[in-house]
């Protein structure tokens, strides 16, 4: 004991010349039991609740209504915009409220708006697409039409155009389906406000820009591009000729064969693949994207098409081989 | 900025919904200025509203701007971007200036890009040109007109050089340098 006594100076001083200290952030012992504390309770009223942006305090939807439109460079009717806003959920909610306080007040949701949209929508991609691209076939543009109509792109496109906070619907956060259903009526909206014109270059600027980047030959599946590649080039009067021109470590695991297309001792196109059946298949494609115009160095698709562009189903380029 | 902060999203560029491909859309879609009547920490923040806010609201008339007056709390600015960033803004004791240059900075910005991490300052979609590669890819022309079996394309190249071809190799080199003398001798 006397020992300790004695040399407790000198080890209290080692201790302050070299302090034993954590680097790291203090957090006091008591903060994770609360918050798990805190988080249990949470859960026992259900869980965290959100609330949706037009019930704060700072929201005013006549503003809001006035920037959207300002924010798309667009002259909206304010009271149709309001209607295209107004989801069917929204009103029939609405209509079970009022019969229970016994008022009868008259709202018009967006389904008429909607359809009008849509019907535009899809006359107008379609005519366009057959402009901007006008050796892709009709089933090829059916392809690409039904993506960019699609439930998740519309729903995309509506939601980077701030529609989120401002529909009116029953549940929030709202569902991908009202979301496009509401860009599809804005659409209609402004078809009744303004020029086809107009609303054309609204729909051209939004929706059709959405092919920017991507790879047009994905939308349309052709399950038998060889048959297909052939029914083209016999309305030509010409004869396919598959040869094999190039085969690397056959009966290895990494093999590779090279097929090339020919017409008339011409090459077309060739393809490659780890047996001669799918390279002759990929010929087969690289082909009929030549003859589709596009190919993988195709010049990009001209966004900036100006007015109505014309129904030139008739008139279409005639699709040959040669 | 390294990987090591485990709550730092990681991104690329991009622009939000190709924007400026079809027509340019102001990313905030809404702003909220909070602030206090009466406390010095909100001065600058009443500055702007008294003198630039009008002008503010009617040269970007697609941001919804709220005001929001509160007793003695810090000013501070949300803005609301179009994908759904919330950007949050402590802006207390800031000066008119500084406030007139980070609503600038809030307004031009596509979301709430501080907190990325960006991975690279480039991004594409389609990193190759030419497609994959196979191994005719780079294949000698000369190939095509060559008539095969024929020694110069059939012969083995990828074995070490050996020993005898060291040594004629180095032979001559000798005669090579000793002939360079002789001659050097003559004249």
């Amino acid at each position: 004991m006397a020992l300790i006594r004695r040399f407790m100076p000198l080890f209290s001083k080692v201790m302050r010349v070299y302090p034993i200290t954590v680097q790291s952030q203090k957090i006091h012992r008591w903060v994770a039991p609360t918050l798990m504390e805190l988080k249990r309770r949470e859960d026992k009223l259900g869980g965290k609740k959100t609330y949706p942006r037009n019930t704060y305090l700072e929201w005013n939807l006549e503003a809001e209504l006035f920037a959207f439109g300002q924010r798309l460079n667009e002259d909206f009717d304010p009271d149709l915009l309001l209607q295209a806003f107004t989801d069917r959920s929204y009103v029939i909610k609405e209509e079970i409220q009022q019969k229970k306080m016994g008022i009868d007040i008259k709202m018009n949701d967006n389904r008429e708006l909607a359809k009008k949209g849509e019907e535009f929508m899809s006359h107008y991609i379609k005519t366009y697409l057959e402009s901007v691209l006008p050796k892709f076939p009709p089933e090829g543009i059916k392809g690409v039409l039904k993506h960019l109509t699609s439930e998740a792109v519309l729903a995309n496109i509506s939601l980077h155009l701030g529609t989120k906070d401002i529909i009116l619907a029953s549940q929030y956060p709202v569902e991908e389906s009202i979301l496009a259903n509401t860009f599809k009526a804005i659409v209609g909206v402004l078809l009744e406000t303004s020029a086809e014109e107009r609303t054309g270059r609204f729909v051209r600027d939004f929706v059709i820009t959405q092919l920017q980047g991507q790879d047009i030959n994905e939308f349309w599946q052709i399950d038998d591009p060889w048959s297909l590649l052939n029914t083209f080039v016999e309305k030509d009067g010409g004869k396919l000729e598959p040869r094999l021109i190039g085969e690397v470590g056959k009966n290895t695991l990494l093999a590779c064969y090279q097929v090339g297309l020919y017409i008339d001792r011409k090459m077309i196109s060739s393809g490659y693949g780890e047996t001669v059946a799918t390279a002759k298949e990929m010929a087969a494609r690289a082909a009929l994207k030549k003859i589709f115009g596009t190919e993988d160095h195709m010049k990009p698709i001209d966004f900036k098409l100006e007015g109505l562009p014309k129904t030139a189903s008739q008139t279409r380029y005639q699709i040959s081989a040669s | 900025m390294s990987a090591k902060n485990l709550f730092l999203n990681s991104g690329f560029v991009r622009a939000p919904l190709q924007n400026g491909v079809g027509r340019y859309v102001c990313q905030l879609q809404r702003i909220v200025l909070k602030f206090c009547k009466s406390h010095g920490g909100s001065r600058g923040m009443r500055d702007f509203i008294e003198q630039d806010l009008v002008d503010f609201a009617k040269h970007h008339p697609g941001v919804v701007v709220y005001l929001k007056p509160r007793r003695h709390r810090s000013p501070v600015i949300v803005g609301e971007y179009l994908n759904g960033d919330r950007v949050w803004m402590n802006v207390h004791n800031k000066t008119h200036e500084e406030i007139t240059k980070w609503i600038e900075v809030l307004r031009t910005q596509q979301g709430d890009i501080a907190s990325v991490r960006l991975r690279k300052y480039q991004y594409t979609d389609h990193p190759s040109i030419q497609g994959p590669w196979t191994p005719f890819t780079f294949k000698d022309p000369e190939l095509n007109t060559a008539e095969l079996p024929s020694s110069k394309f059939g012969a083995n190249n990828r074995l070490p050089m050996s020993a005898t071809e060291q040594l004629r190799l180095m032979f001559e080199k000798q005669k090579i340098s000793t002939k360079t003398e002789d001659l050097k001798i003559a004249e």
